[in-house]
């Protein structure tokens, strides 16, 4: 599809979710703050996507916009083909639990003053997902089994405290599973779990994918992780609030086209010391991000960008298209018009 | 970088910590030992609850009330030969032996800072604490500010709030090496960092240990960083240093198969389309660890052995490292065993 | 809250007694004897006290706590360690309904346990418990003094007040009547107005700071707005001019009149935790949940800050008190015998506070509400353990 020229990029899968030409800023101390500007992007059904960028990019706002717990500012959010403000009554109520999110820290996500059973019981009894007594509590069993929790009758009674953060991370998930979802945005679900648990934590998910179809949208700031999870799917990598590069896992992470996604890549440790240590790093030309109230003209990266282009990059901001010799769409001027080879 | 193996600047023995909770006495570090050398960079790995955190407030004598030094002993060696005992300081003599011979970096970088004190007004205070004089403190800390790549003599009159986390985090580390200490221990710094301003955070560290030749303790979580930066990587485990040795030995020839499972666990960017194994279970309650090995629950090489006796600390072949595994050769069979 | 001021009469205690039944048979039922005795003795008091409002509930309480220690060894499928296809969650509404009262009873027990792990909290509970049993129970044995004893006059003294003595424990106040019966008869009623002032001010303020907190918008400045306005009047000195004007005959209207004034202060504090527990993630997860606004706000949001509304609720009656003494004892309600503060300002009426031989009649009361003042403080202090399930439990 088209607008203003921009293109979205398309999935093979059908659409679940498109995002058109989202803004969203907020409004704080009498300033207004664009957090996102001009998202455009389609999450397939049972497809996996990552948004990945550092601090301050907006990957969270897109996740919460996805996950209907924020309103866009500016454009149209799509579900199933419809706009979301088309759906009505109980429409737009089953609309809302289709789409759920996981939040980052463990300990916050759980009311620590209800046991287990009470927190899937909740859900699962207001949208009387369940028949009778009986069935609430097979229903909850099966969750807990689903998320690994076994056996899930230690669970039940237990509170969030006596749990350790991963298996908290697994309550939550459960949560989000009660009212059948069609989409789930895990939003950094895994990074303030240790590392030995986080990996069992990520195949869950893959493997919850599988079984219920479901669609994630995987939030993160790790680079590895995100490559580990979204092997099969996509990444979005967001620098200042917009898309700079989407494309099929492979691609962007072995052959980045944008300055920004090249730089993140290279910058990023490996654990493996002769690798990491003899690792080509792109040097910027400043290391300071620049503040979202002040974001640069043109494209937002280009006076950090060791590629800039004078009269370019600073004059016409980049949309995402497709470039020559790439599977992936790029928003940076020079590599559209084919420069910037290699990566 | 001068990394001088004959010369111990920190040398640790059977340290063990242990605290007080309301369920009975937490074993949080037991029976740590290790050498640091003149120039060596020693990172310490592991999850949280491992007892990396409690020996690093150990280690600067900063533990909190309920805990205590069960025993061991920490030598410090001064520039000058002197060797001391750090358990035996009072007060006054560690509040001395701080910042000049062994300073910190902590995580929350914001934190660490006085909202209301310019930069400024840290060095100078800092340094009329240890009897420097302001105009060889101001010299001091441009030239460090040069050195981790900021606007000097912006940063030396700017406020905590007038700087981005990176930048605060660059002063920290400016600041720790004002008074020329021979250690710097490091606490998960880049833990809260984007991943630009942990490239450039570690890019500094490493200029700086190559011009002023001090030793560093890293402590971290993050396998991939201290591959970057480690001479020496000492992995933990419920209190215990289960494996330590020279950095390509512990990721290419693991001997510990908590070093190789956790290893196992980590993504690889470069690595394309990977099967990783995470570590079932959880860590053990230090209230009452398990017998024999403390990682038998989770391990997957598993004997009968390991569940009744505790694994002796063995030396590697050449001699550079130890672990302490009773399946050593197993483990060592399927290690990366790259270069 | 009107009509709560029951003083023991026979029909409470016959309800009680019938009450007291229910946990007793339970306690023989599951050969639990003692706790269905015990069970038996708290219905039979609270209901004594105050007929079937303190019965009702107590059946219920120690009716849960029987079942509860007999349910603690009985396998219930739904807490049990098999694997999901052995399992049969299929059971009876009775035995539904007994595991839920078991439930109940294992949290009445855990915070009973972390109430008296806090010894001053257990003190201040200790504390609370005597007044209020003194005043419930203890006219049954003292009879109320009312009418003047000349002939108690000691020879060769001017007045009728008497220190302490064998016959009477507390002296003699006055008019020569017994300060004991006083004490005992006089401190139902400011104790009872005190907690509804308190129970007042503070559910104003739960009410409108939830509100103000969760709506959001024209609500929060509108009830903002007035809490600012009240909170600037200064509320002691309102109390003063009003009960000038209008007459006091109604405790209710009084306590009425000092929730409208006092509730401003809480209701921002409520509105604070309001606003940042909203934040929370796990807020945000039944939003995306679509659990409701009411939900919200009972399940998730209220729980929460129960243990600050507590002690908040407490403090709120520990001031109203003060201020009813207070305006008691400037003399501006309409004065009722017996009633603790009543005994003060009549002391210092008759200028009994330059007699040596008046000190009991004039420090009985006043020791009384300082007494029960530092009771209400000591309990506040386990309420956060109580209400606290991680603190219940102790870990």
């Amino acid at each position: 599809m088209v607008t203003d020229g921009v293109q979205t990029m398309t999935t093979t899968a059908r659409p679940l979710v498109q995002l058109e030409g989202i803004y969203r800023s907020f409004v704080k101390d009498r300033q207004v703050i664009p957090v996102l500007q001009d998202i455009n992007l389609e999450v397939g059904e049972n497809e996996i996507l990552c948004l990945v960028g550092e601090s301050g990019c907006g990957k969270t706002t897109t996740g919460k916009i996805i996950a209907g717990l924020l309103e866009p500012s500016r454009g149209v959010m799509r579900v199933a083909d419809r706009p979301v403000g088309d759906y009505r009554g109980r429409e737009k109520a089953l609309l809302r639990r289709q789409l759920q999110i996981v939040h980052q820290d463990p300990f916050a996500s759980l009311n620590p003053a209800h046991t287990i059973g009470d927190i899937l019981s909740f859900p699962l009894k207001r949208h009387r997902m369940t028949e009778g007594g009986a069935a609430l509590k097979r229903r909850i069993w099966e969750l807990l089994t689903m998320v690994d929790l076994t056996p899930p009758g230690d669970m039940v009674n237990k509170y969030p405290h006596q749990l350790s953060g991963g298996q908290r991370q697994r309550v939550s998930i459960a949560r989000a599973l009660t009212v059948q979802p069609k989409l789930i945005v895990a939003d950094e679900a895994v990074s303030m779990v240790d590392v030995s648990i986080r990996i069992t934590l990520l195949k869950m998910l893959l493997r919850l994918r599988q079984e219920l179809g479901l669609t994630i949208v995987f939030i993160t700031h790790d680079l590895a992780l995100a490559k580990y999870f979204a092997w099969e799917g996509r990444i979005a990598v967001m620098y200042l609030g917009r898309i700079v590069e989407i494309g099929r896992t492979p691609d962007v992470i072995a052959h980045p086209a944008h300055p920004y996604t090249r730089a993140l890549l290279a910058a990023v440790p490996e654990a493996d010391p002769e690798l990491t240590r003899h690792k080509q790093t792109i040097a910027l030309r400043s290391d300071d991000i620049p503040r979202l109230t002040d974001i640069p003209p043109g494209c937002a990266f280009h006076p950090r960008c060791p590629f800039y282009t004078e009269g370019t990059c600073d004059g016409h901001t980049p949309h995402l298209k497709s470039a020559p010799g790439r599977n992936q769409q790029v928003a940076c001027i020079p590599v559209q018009q084919g420069a910037l080879q290699g990566g | 970088m001068s990394l001088d193996m004959n010369k111990v600047v920190l040398s640790v023995r059977d340290l063990s910590v242990s605290y007080q909770a309301r369920r009975g006495r937490v074993r949080a570090v037991s029976r740590v030992s290790f050498d640091l050398h003149a120039g060596e960079t020693l990172a310490l790995i592991g999850e949280s609850g491992c007892g990396k955190s409690t020996l690093n407030l150990a280690l600067i004598r900063q533990l909190p009330k309920n805990a205590s030094i069960d025993s061991g002993s920490i030598a410090y060696t001064y520039r000058d030969g002197r060797t001391i005992n750090l358990l035996d300081f009072d007060k006054t003599a560690m509040r001395r032996y701080l910042w000049s011979e062994c300073s910190m970096v902590f995580q929350g970088a914001l934190n660490s800072l006085n909202p209301v004190l310019r930069v400024s007004d840290l060095v100078y205070e800092t340094a009329a604490a240890h009897g420097i004089g302001r105009l060889e403190a101001l010299t001091r800390a441009l030239t460090l500010f040069e050195q981790v790549r900021l606007d000097a003599k912006r940063v030396f009159n700017s406020y905590p709030h007038e700087m981005s986390g990176g930048m605060r985090q660059r002063v920290l580390l400016a600041l720790s090496l004002l008074l020329r200490p021979q250690i710097v221990i490091m606490d998960e710094p880049t833990t809260a960092v984007d991943i630009l301003t942990q490239r450039s955070i570690l890019d500094v560290l490493k200029q700086l240990r190559a011009e002023l030749n001090f030793s560093v303790i890293f402590i971290s979580h993050d396998l991939a960083v201290a591959a970057e930066i480690a001479d020496t990587v000492a992995t933990m485990y419920a209190g215990e240093i289960v494996e330590i040795g020279p950095v390509n030995d512990v990721f290419y020839r693991s001997r510990h198969a908590y070093t190789l499972s956790l290893l196992n666990a980590a993504p690889r960017l470069s690595a394309g389309a990977e099967t990783l194994e995470s570590i079932p279970g959880s860590p053990p309650d230090l209230i009452e660890p398990p017998p024999g090995c403390k990682f038998h629950e989770r391990c997957a090489y598993v004997q009968p052995i390991c569940r009744t006796t505790p694994p002796p600390m063995v030396a590697y072949d050449s001699g550079a490292g130890r672990a302490a595994c009773h399946e050593t050769a197993r483990v060592l069979a399927d290690a990366r065993q790259k270069v | 809250m009107i009509g709560l001021e029951t003083v023991a009469t026979p029909a409470g205690l016959i309800i009680g007694a019938i009450c007291g039944l229910v946990p007793l048979a339970a306690g023989v039922y599951y050969r639990k004897i003692g706790v269905g005795i015990g069970g038996f003795i708290a219905c039979l008091l609270s209901g004594f006290a105050c007929g079937l409002i303190g019965g009702l509930p107590m059946i219920l309480l120690t009716y849960a706590v029987v079942v509860s220690y007999a349910y603690v060894n009985r396998q219930d499928p739904f807490t049990s360690r098999a694997a999901l296809e052995d399992v049969s969650f299929e059971v009876s509404r009775i035995e539904q309904l007994q595991r839920a009262m078991a439930n109940l009873g294992i949290t009445v027990r855990a915070s009973w346990k972390a109430l008296t792990r806090n010894k001053a909290g257990l003190i201040g509970f200790i504390g609370i418990l005597f007044f209020v049993l003194v005043t419930t129970f203890g006219p049954l044995f003292i009879e109320y003094d009312g009418a003047a004893h000349m002939d108690r006059r000691t020879p060769g003294s001017r007045a009728l007040v008497a220190p302490p003595s064998a016959e009477f424990p507390l002296g003699l106040d006055w008019k020569g009547r017994d300060v004991l019966s006083h004490m005992v008869h006089g401190g139902q009623r400011l104790i009872l107005t005190s907690i509804q002032a308190g129970i007042l001010a503070t559910g104003i303020a739960v009410i409108l700071g939830s509100a103000a907190g969760l709506l959001g918008g024209a609500v929060d400045q509108a009830i903002t707005t007035v809490a600012n306005f009240i909170l600037t009047i200064p509320a002691f000195p309102l109390l003063i001019v009003l009960a000038a004007l209008v007459e006091f005959d109604s405790d209710f209207l009084l306590a009425l009149l000092f929730g409208v004034l006092n509730w401003p202060t809480l209701m921002r504090a409520v509105r604070a935790q309001v606003l940042s527990l909203r934040e929370r993630d796990y807020v945000q997860a039944a939003m995306a949940l679509d659990l409701g606004l009411w939900h919200i706000i009972s399940r998730e949001v209220f729980p929460n800050m129960v243990s600050y509304v507590a002690v908040n609720l407490i403090f709120t009656i520990r001031v109203a008190m003060y201020s009813i003494v207070g305006l008691v004892f400037l003399g501006l309600v309409p004065l009722r015998e017996p009633d603790w503060a009543v005994m003060i300002y009549t002391g210092r009426q008759q200028g009994v506070l330059f007699l040596p031989q008046a000190a009991g009649m004039l420090l009985s009361p006043i020791i009384a509400i300082a007494l029960f003042q530092l009771s209400l403080v000591l309990f506040s202090r386990s309420l956060e353990e109580i209400f606290n399930p991680r603190l219940r439990s102790g870990v």
